[in-house]
């Protein structure tokens, strides 16, 4: 069962579509990464769900039950936990009154994990959260997020704000979370890290869902051919399913393919090319180049 | 603990306004005791005329103690979730899993305990100092004005709210809610047609039931006119938990 | 023992991983018997997603190489075949070993030789399937 659905969800405002006729869906116990540029409409589409935006059409469906239902996504919200971009915290709070608070409200709260990740962190109960850097307020909204214990973990930029080895520290704590079956979706512009243990990536662009692969689909499939030919190749011989771009070079053609990389090469070979090159590409890339086409 | 983080919220502005108020009102009370310390009388003639002093010091207390509160709780109607939103810990508060009108409901009920709390503690202030400078004290005459203020005033705290969750901006909404306040009670004040039903000033002052002769407030309590002005605000408040839950953060 | 996963090298993460252990199983830096650690653990360890860990384990454990059993963890099973296999692909190695010296003896950078490994599996692939 997918932990987040959506159907042709759409927000438009005013001036501009943030969010087009989206069709998402993010796998039980699987770490999914959603990444785009910035007003890609991540954001958007994550408070949809949540239901802090209203959906100008479409529909979505969190933990089986439908955003639409103001009643029951309340409970829902008792099983997801949200860390928004700007890390929110009450700033007139101490560190301890906001995990007391945070506390009061789930069930489910481990005053274990609370402890341990308050030791690791090294948090000071009694300091006021306006007084913190914004490290420290990071680590604790991502506390109060895993503390929780929830289903499913919604993190938008999670590692923003972090050094090195809390962004470590963080991947180590998602993987162990995941381990344990919750299901983990975050947004994120830092690629080295979603490449390292993302399960599944959906890349967004200008509101529209442009990739949506397993990370073990893109390692396989997604390749760059580079030719050489004896006299200038035409570009469009290679436009088979599966070629997202090809750039010309006088003799030389760059072909950017997510899969049938083996036929462009056997149509390469059939051209008398004089040099066939493959690479594999990097998340970084694929991004680059999927937005770029855009 | 959504009580506690409304109560976080709004301690400093309820203590600061508890503390002016207070300080403002005592000031006044004392200063009228040695004004209207009736002079040249005896026996039974100076008590009654100190009872009579007693009621003017209650009635001027009260006209000041409106005004101020006025601005008090309107001042107490704001922040909320809008505010939140500028802020920034908006996604933080909606995501909890409780409703949002239970939210509004929750600041709305911190709100109004402490602009009662605005109400009771100056007026005990007054009887304390009265009290001590020997002058008789009357707790149903007391009572009936806190009773007018509270009843007649809620309307302005409701005002906030609905102020506050309609407009964004830290300083735009409180003026836009004196302002409409003000306003309102000017109209309300001259307007001839609307007066009888509408003076909120006259009818929280007392001056409705203010009878010069003995300097007390006469009569029954004006249970229709309290419960019109606490239906307004509730419908008000109503108004302000229907917004939100329609807005878009 | 010790893993490295390379995000970026076109090959997904489990399949590296896979390699890894088979590669060690056949060297003889995994014996018969030698237990692994439990899917949580090494996922952490190697900061990637459990799923790649269960997926890779679940393979070796179709190809017979390893055995996991509930609640101990993986365990490694060499049997008679993947021994003499070892062989074989020791022998693959060697030769592989001289071709690409002599290949950079040519000159040729380690990517260049690389790609052509690439390309060359890719169009191998793909006349097997024809």
């Amino acid at each position: 069962m997918d932990v987040i659905q959506t159907h042709l969800l759409t927000k438009s405002y005013r001036d501009e579509e943030a969010v087009r006729a989206l069709n998402l869906s993010v796998g039980q116990g699987r770490i999914t990464a959603f990444i785009g540029r910035n007003g890609a409409g991540k954001s958007t589409t994550i408070k949809m769900l949540l239901g802090m935006v209203r959906p100008t059409a479409g529909e979505a469906t969190i933990l089986g039950t439908p955003i639409s239902d103001a009643e029951r996504s309340c409970e829902v919200r008792r099983r997801v936990a949200y860390v928004a971009e700007n890390k929110p915290l009450y700033r007139y709070m101490t560190v301890g009154q906001m995990i007391r608070f945070a506390r009061s409200f789930y069930g489910d709260w481990s005053a274990e994990i609370a402890r341990k990740l308050l030791r690791e962190y090294q948090l000071p109960a009694d300091r006021k959260i306006k007084s913190l850097s914004k490290g420290m307020r990071t680590k604790l909204a991502l506390l109060l997020a895993l503390a929780r214990r929830p289903e499913l973990l919604i993190l938008d930029e999670p590692s923003e704000g972090l050094d090195p080895v809390g962004i470590e520290h963080l991947l180590q704590t998602l993987v162990a979370r995941s381990a344990e079956g919750v299901s983990v979706f975050f947004s994120s512009h830092q690629i080295a890290e979603v490449e390292r243990i993302a399960d599944h990536v959906c890349i967004l662009d200008k509101g529209c869902l442009l990739v949506d692969t397993s990370l073990d689909d893109l390692r396989q499939s997604y390749r760059r051919i580079d030719l050489a030919f004896s006299s200038a190749p035409i570009g469009e011989e290679f436009r088979i399913a599966g070629v997202e771009r090809i750039q010309t070079d006088g003799r030389h053609l760059r072909v950017f393919a997510s899969r049938n990389a083996d036929i462009v090469v056997e149509r390469a070979r059939d051209l008398n090319a004089i040099s066939v090159e493959v690479s594999p590409v990097g998340l970084r890339d694929v991004f680059l180049e999927t937005v770029k086409e855009n | 603990m959504l009580w506690y983080k409304a109560w976080l919220e709004t301690r400093s502005r309820f203590l600061a306004s508890l503390c002016g108020i207070t300080a403002i009102v005592v000031l006044l009370v004392h200063h009228l005791e040695d004004v209207m310390r009736p002079v040249g009388l005896s026996g039974a003639r100076y008590f009654v005329a100190l009872r009579r002093s007693t009621g003017d010091i209650f009635n001027s207390g009260q006209h000041l103690l409106v005004a101020i509160w006025m601005l008090a709780v309107i001042l107490l109607g704001m922040g909320g979730l809008i505010r939140e939103r500028a802020a920034g810990t908006s996604s933080l508060t909606l995501a909890l899993p409780v409703s949002r009108r239970r939210l509004v409901w929750v600041q709305i009920a911190v709100g109004v305990l402490e602009s009662i709390g605005l109400g009771v503690i100056p007026w005990i202030a007054i009887l304390i100092t009265l009290g001590v400078g020997g002058f008789p004290v009357s707790f149903s005459q007391a009572v009936f004005y806190l009773a007018l203020l509270i009843s007649g005033g809620l309307i302005y705290f409701a005002l906030a709210m609905l102020t506050s969750s309609l407009i964004e901006g830290e300083y735009t909404a409180p003026a836009v809610a004196f302002g409409v306040a003000i306003l309102s009670a000017m109209v309300c004040g001259t307007v001839n047609a609307i007066r009888p039903y509408a003076d909120l000033w006259r009818f929280m002052g007392g001056d409705n039931h203010f009878s010069d002769g003995a300097s007390l407030l006469r009569g029954p309590f004006p249970w229709l006119g309290a419960f019109a002005a606490l239906s307004v605000a509730a419908l008000l408040l109503l108004t302000s938990v229907a917004v939100i839950q329609r807005r878009e953060f | 023992m010790f893993f490295t996963l390379t995000p970026t090298s076109g090959q997904p993460l489990y399949l590296q991983l896979m390699q890894q252990i088979r590669h060690a199983a056949e060297t003889g830096a995994l014996e018969d018997g030698d237990q692994l650690p439990g899917i949580r653990t090494l996922a952490e360890e190697l900061v990637v997603s459990p799923n790649t860990v269960v997926k890779a384990y679940s393979e070796l454990e179709h190809e017979g190489l390893l055995e996991l059993r509930q609640g101990s963890g993986a365990f490694v099973t060499l049997k008679r075949r993947t021994r003499s296999r070892t062989d074989s692909v020791q022998a693959a190695r060697r030769r592989i070993r001289d071709l690409v010296e002599r290949l950079r003896e040519d000159g040729l950078q380690d990517e260049e030789i690389r790609r052509a490994f690439e390309a060359e599996l890719l169009y191998a692939a793909e006349a097997a399937k024809r």
